[in-house]
């Protein structure tokens, strides 16, 4: 997807990218399906004749287990069609092309994936769907699992983090259409009662476990981090690249999944052995660095530790924008800049929370987007809409765990957990809107007597006693120090503090001194290297 | 405090909650015995109690409100840290129950450091019942008190502290003594600790040495 060159940045970038950008050059030579077939709109059982090439060539490879082609094959060629044929309507079911396949269960079963991928992508799905992705998923889940030893396929890694990713998305999607009981059949939620293992919880975090233990990836990870080789713990299924990136993805996995239910303490532990840098294996697909962070950050907020935050955040959104002309060509771009705007929502509501110091481009870009949302959150009781409106645009869609709403009748109340989680979010903010006003105050002086500073926030002393104790307390927080996401220390986070003695408060403001050594240091490099390359050609 | 790993976490609890078993509804006795013994002898594990939560997530039938009110009352134990909301977010219907209500109200105002008025909540009896199971809650609730007003005093008036903790005469006197406070008339000084200093600091670069090796070895080379 993108070459690795990255100006002066060493972002070490894997063979998957490189070979990726070998393809996406090609790829008009190679994408020569259509060469014999005229602009037809293929009927209910007609396919047209450039489909059912790629089809042919998509089993082949897929039976040579040619990674690089089919990495072609199913980034681009598959989009490709689909945007010509199947924009309206479904690819053919699998069993109409089940003969061109010599009827492969193996790989019916991963074109069904596709297939219901592209219902969810571009049409509605019906219940009757939902259900049949389901079985699909266990189908593919339990022929992988559960066969006599590892199986002989190989996928690319996009291939391999979407089928996770879209197993999961359309859990999600499952969970809130079960919620939402208003326009059901009764024929609907009696199907939806009786059957409740039906992208159940249960099953869907067995998949990604059993990935994990198969793929023994977390000991693969833990012998990583301690500077082995990773080889050495993986097992027999482990040492299989299928098997090792499917485990590794239902970590990602599962930190999603744990958010989604709200359990973000569970999600962050999930990464244990995870490091978070730029040679990670998430790095390796795009879409996955980019969810991984996003959900780290989320999580963090969510536990309050807005400065571990607000560094996930930073770190991704200036991967996004760094590689952004890369990435304009491929079908995710879309995806990733829709989560890269979120980002920014939820940076936005952690930088007026605990203001801190950003690099300079993430910080401009914020102010872009919203810089009118940031200066409204300064503002006291005013602000609550504001704080209200970003989380909810850039909230995960919460699902609830299990479904209780099909028991209730017109008259209970239904559980729904995004306003739980957004009515707890909301009560935290409500305790902090005074401190934006108060800490401005504080900047300008060094001592000042309460019944004063009472005054000027036009507040009685007791209010002003309660909101500077908050202050303190909300200025320091867990953060983490080590490279372990839920370990940290309690430790200072703001560039101001104060003590009270009795009626009389101190301020004292913390400053960072000028920085120029780095400076200083890189520039005399650089004209070291300018006069040798010099003194070379004189 | 990291509450991933708990020094006095028996080793059946640690593997429990560290693998797929803490999924498996069997196991959700254990988790609740191990509670009670919290509740107890005054020890807080976190993670565990987080387990239950979950297993009530998926299985609303095993979910028990006592149990939920215990876990509740300890997470109060632990304010400033985030746990009484991380407990919330597990909660789906139980969120609107009226003693989960009544929690979160002292929570709330346990956050907003509105000391006072907490006691003057807690004081009735419906709410002080809410909490009973827990032995040494009230204790407890005064330590975390005790850490807020001394990480932001070094000198407080005898009357505020007296109605921040609810103490008066000598139990305040003996609880400054244990807090190694100095109680002096009608106000108590707190020693200097690192985060009640208010001390301007100037963070400086700290260039190593390392860094500057290129740059004599050029200087070398004239």
């Amino acid at each position: 997807m993108y070459q690795d060159t990255f100006e002066e940045d060493d972002l070490v970038a894997e063979v998957e990218l490189v070979a990726q950008a070998r393809y996406s050059q090609q790829s008009d030579v190679e994408d020569n399906f259509d060469e014999d077939s005229t602009q037809q709109q293929p009927s209910a059982v007609q396919i047209p004749d450039g489909v059912r090439n790629f089809i042919m060539h998509f089993y082949r490879n897929v039976l040579d287990s040619n990674v690089y082609e089919l990495h072609n094959i199913y980034d681009s060629s598959f989009n490709k069609l689909t945007d010509k044929y199947y924009t309206k309507q479904a690819w053919p079911e699998a069993e109409v092309i089940a003969p061109l396949v010599n009827d492969d269960q193996v790989f019916l079963t991963l074109y069904r994936e596709l297939y219901y991928r592209h219902i969810y992508a571009r049409l509605t799905p019906t219940l009757e769907h939902r259900v049949h992705s389901y079985e699909n998923y266990c189908d593919l889940f339990n022929y992988i699992l559960n066969s006599e030893g590892p199986v002989n396929l190989e996928l690319p890694n996009q291939w391999l983090w979407d089928i996770i990713d879209e197993f999961i998305y359309q859990f999600q999607s499952f969970s809130n259409y079960r919620d939402r009981l208003k326009n059901k059949t009764e024929q609907e939620i009696t199907l939806l009662r009786t059957s409740p293992q039906i992208w159940s919880c249960y099953s869907v975090l067995n998949v990604l476990y059993s990935f994990i233990q198969k793929s023994r990836i977390n000991e693969q990870l833990l012998v990583s981090k301690n500077g082995g080789d990773m080889m050495e713990a993986a097992g027999e299924y482990g040492s299989r690249p299928l098997y090792k990136m499917l485990g590794y993805f239902s970590i990602v996995g599962l930190l999603r999944v744990h958010c989604l239910l709200g359990d973000y303490m569970l999600a962050l532990k999930m990464m244990d052995n995870i490091v978070l840098n730029k040679k990670a294996m998430f790095a390796r697909v795009t879409a996955c660095h980019v969810t991984t962070y996003y959900y780290v950050g989320f999580a963090y907020m969510m536990m309050r530790r807005y400065a571990d935050a607000i560094k996930a955040f930073s770190t991704v959104l200036a991967f996004i924008q760094r590689t952004k002309q890369y990435h304009a060509r491929s079908y995710q771009f879309d995806q990733i800049a829709k989560k890269g705007d979120q980002m920014y929502a939820l940076l936005a509501i952690c930088i007026a929370l605990c203001p801190t110091r950003l690099d300079e481009n993430i910080h401009s870009q914020l102010r872009e987007k919203y810089g009118e949302q940031l200066f409204k959150m300064q503002k006291g009781e005013e602000s609550l809409p504001i704080y209200e409106d970003l989380w909810q645009y850039a909230c995960p869609k919460f699902i609830a765990a299990t479904g209780v709403n099909l028991t209730k009748t017109e008259n209970d109340q239904l559980n729904d957990p995004h306003a739980n989680q957004l009515k707890i979010f909301m009560s935290d903010i409500r305790n902090q809107i005074m401190l934006p006003t108060l800490r401005s105050f504080m900047k300008l002086y060094t001592t000042m007597g309460i019944d004063k500073l009472a005054k000027f926030l036009e507040v009685d002393a007791e209010e002003l006693k309660v909101h500077l104790l908050i202050l303190k307390q909300k200025s320091r927080q867990f953060k983490s120090v080590t490279g372990n996401l839920l370990e940290g220390e309690y430790m200072p986070t703001s560039d101001l503090d104060f003590c009270l003695k009795q009626d009389v408060v101190h301020i004292a403001e913390s400053k960072v001194g000028r920085r120029y050594a780095d400076w200083f240091l890189r520039n005399i490099n650089r004209f070291e290297d300018i006069v040798a390359a010099l003194e070379q050609k004189a | 405090m990291p509450a991933t790993t708990i020094a006095h976490r028996p080793q059946t609890i640690q593997s429990l909650i560290d693998g797929v078993e803490r999924y498996n509804p069997e196991n959700v006795n254990v988790l609740e015995e191990y509670l009670a013994t919290q509740c107890k002898n005054g020890d807080y594990d976190l993670m565990a109690n987080l387990a239950i939560l979950k297993l009530y997530q998926f299985n609303p039938n095993l979910a028990s409100t006592n149990v939920i009110i215990n876990i509740l009352a300890k997470a109060l134990t632990a304010v400033p840290a985030p746990d009484f909301n991380l407990c919330l977010y597990l909660l789906s219907e139980q969120a609107t129950l009226p003693a989960v209500e009544k929690l979160t109200t002292l929570q709330q105002l346990l956050e907003q450091s509105r000391y006072a008025k907490f006691w003057e909540t807690y004081n009735n009896e419906e709410y002080k019942s809410l909490t009973a199971a827990v032995v040494g809650f009230e204790a407890a609730i005064r330590q975390v008190i005790a850490r807020v007003v001394a990480m932001s005093h070094q000198v407080i008036s005898t009357s505020v502290l007296s109605s921040y903790l609810a103490l008066s005469g000598d139990e305040l006197t003996k609880f400054c003594n244990e807090q190694q406070w100095q109680k002096k008339d009608d106000v108590v000084q707190i020693p200097i600790n690192e985060d009640n200093e208010a001390k301007a600091v100037v963070v400086i670069e700290n260039i190593k040495f390392e860094q500057l090796t290129k740059v004599i070895g050029y200087s070398n080379e004239m």
